[in-house]
């Protein structure tokens, strides 16, 4: 991705902080297939970073409601951070500012290290709802991020084609969404997040509306696809089991109005199989991050 | 520097099989929805026809006050490009109503999508528009622009530009505000948006007020003729009416009733294949 003029932002070096992921660069030439352009590549190394961010509503006569206050959060690249919350603690408010769609009141929100640019179309997003254009079969939805940057349709095709058969929807590329089921529209909906090559991604609970066969299925496969990628992922979700078998980092926002009341390092080895939830330090983890959620301290 | 191929030279798609269509099933599937649709109504209707026949028969009811099915068909028969030439007239001022319509309603409402000011100065007058019988309009309009061809385009034109334009208004309008936000992230402009967010979703809307439209254009093209006209179907009406041919009258108000049915079935079957892909159809193809 450092080859396309459109996203300067991979290999910009202002802060001086870099960090080198050559494990990356291994993954990243094997989903390729082909050879990596430039190996060792270096990046700054925090991607986001909300600085105190506050954030309310007001709606005609109704009372203010706060929906996030004093709230702080780093990703680097190549961090997978989760964020448990129950719902409504105002959780998509913090992606949105993220994303760039709303303001924070009070507090920054920086990426790559500058406060003051503009975000959005900068991070990708992908949303509860896979929010898929059902007039526009597989493919044209996958591309549409693409298209919107201007890529040539048949670069942005091909390009999503061959990213498609990793996602498992190669087979899929002339239906349209109303013929797929719920998981396999959630796919379709994060390659079309991902195929622009952002530095951050922006999961807001991709498997709300999912069964429960098809959620573990596919937290198995988002691990596959994105874990150890070159770029910082922030993941929201209500499931603390959810967020220990994908995250690096998991942080608790109490409910409304939000704040971060915990921080935990997910130190649990990787590739995390389906049965760590019954490692002991699995079952710690989970009662520290269960414990801040219902409002106990710990530690 | 991510996972995206970029230095890619091959492009393989030996994956991408097509999804199975099924497209032979589903012509048969529409066909047998539509005699399960519209054979009821059929069926009715061709017992009221019945019902007519024998009534006025039994009843030995005068022939200029309601003639039998039978004879209104004969009249049909009997002289076809009589009703043809008429109805050809009619359905041109209809067609050409019909396109000033639906190119002023896209102006209008694509006008009033981008400028608040435009709706707020426009919206009001396109509301009271409706609110005047365009019946009473009808002298003025002879007056203006004499009995040709165009009084009778302007009143179709003045039945139809209102459910087209609010329809297509109120789709634009109607977009859903999480898909705004995605197509935000992306980085769309307002222009792309427009394209390729608000155009396709306010298809719907637009087929609905097509469908008002074709409706009532009929009834606009025929009050047009009332006025002042020398051919057409609702002239024929008239001319017919005042000489107590009944038979004649019925026949043709059965042409433009059929010539309305027709292009509402047309649109139908344009939105059916523009919008084919709108709805949850069944979920054919799902595995997952």
């Amino acid at each position: 991705m450092s080859d396309t003029s459109e996203l300067p932002l991979g290999n910009r070096s202002t802060n001086g902080h870099l960090k080198s992921v050559p494990s990356l660069e291994a993954d990243s030439q094997a989903l390729r297939g082909g050879p990596s352009q430039s190996p060792g590549q270096q990046f700054p190394a925090t991607a986001v970073s909300v600085k105190n961010a506050s954030k309310s509503f007001t709606s005609g006569d109704a009372p203010t409601v706060d929906a996030m206050i004093d709230v702080s959060l780093d990703a680097d690249l190549g961090e997978f951070v989760v964020i448990v919350g129950p719902s409504g603690c105002g959780k998509s408010t913090l992606l949105n500012a993220i994303a760039g769609l709303i303001d924070p009141d009070v507090g920054t929100v920086s990426l790559d290290g500058d406060a003051s640019a503009e975000r959005i179309g900068r991070v990708a997003y992908m949303h509860q709802l896979d929010l898929l254009l059902p007039w526009r079969n597989v493919i044209s939805n996958a591309v549409l991020g693409l298209e919107i940057a201007g890529i040539p349709k048949q670069d942005a095709e091909s390009k999503a084609a061959d990213l498609a058969k990793r996602f498992g929807i190669a087979d899929f590329l002339d239906a349209y969404p109303a013929t797929l089921s719920g998981g396999m529209r959630q796919r379709v909906a994060l390659l079309r997040a991902v195929l622009p090559e952002r530095n951050v991604l922006l999961l807001d609970e991709p498997f709300k509306a999912l069964d429960a066969i098809t959620r573990a299925e596919l937290q198995r496969w988002l691990s596959d696809v994105l874990d150890r990628t070159n770029r910082a992922t922030i993941m929201v979700t209500h499931d603390v089991e959810e967020a220990l078998m994908l995250g690096d980092r998991v942080l608790v926002m109490s409910p409304r109005p939000g704040r971060i009341v915990l921080e935990l390092d997910v130190d649990l080895p990787r590739p995390r199989p389906r049965d760590v939830v019954r490692e002991s330090r699995f079952v710690e983890l989970k009662w520290q991050l269960l414990s801040a959620l219902s409002g106990e301290t710990v530690r | 520097m991510s996972v995206l191929p970029q230095t890619e030279n091959h492009v393989s798609r030996e994956g991408a099989t097509v999804a199975p269509r099924r497209q032979t099933a589903s012509i048969w599937n529409r066909l047998t929805e539509y005699v399960q649709n519209w054979g009821t109504a059929f069926v009715i209707a061709l017992l009221g026809l019945v019902v007519w026949e024998l009534s006025v028969r039994l009843f030995d009811v005068q022939e200029w006050l309601l003639p039998p099915v039978s004879q209104i068909l004969s009249e049909l028969i009997a002289d076809p490009p009589l009703f043809i030439s008429n109805g050809w007239v009619t359905l041109r001022e209809i067609l050409v109503g019909f396109m000033v319509s639906t190119s002023f309603g896209f102006v209008m409402a694509t006008g009033m999508f981008w400028s608040r000011l435009l709706e707020r100065s426009v919206y009001p007058f396109l509301i009271a528009s409706q609110t005047v019988p365009v019946f009473t309009l009808a002298p003025l309009l002879v007056i203006w622009t004499g009995t040709g061809m165009t009084p009778k385009v302007v009143i179709v034109v003045l039945f139809t530009f209102f459910p087209i334009t609010i329809g297509l208004m109120t789709g634009l309008r109607s977009v859903d505000t999480d898909m705004v936000a995605m197509f935000r992230t992306l980085g769309a402009t307002k222009w792309q948006m427009f394209k390729k967010l608000h155009l396709p979703s306010a298809l719907p809307y637009l087929f609905a007020g097509l469908k008002v439209a074709a409706v009532v254009s009929v009834i606009g093209a025929v009050i047009g003729e009332w006025i002042g006209a020398s051919a057409g179907l609702g002239w024929l009406i008239k001319t017919s009416g005042s000489r107590y041919q009944t038979d004649k009258v019925f026949a043709a108000i059965f042409t433009l009733s059929v010539m309305a049915s027709m292009m509402f079935v047309f649109i139908s079957l344009a939105q059916a294949r523009m919008l084919r892909h709108y709805h949850q159809s069944d979920s054919e193809g799902a595995t997952n």
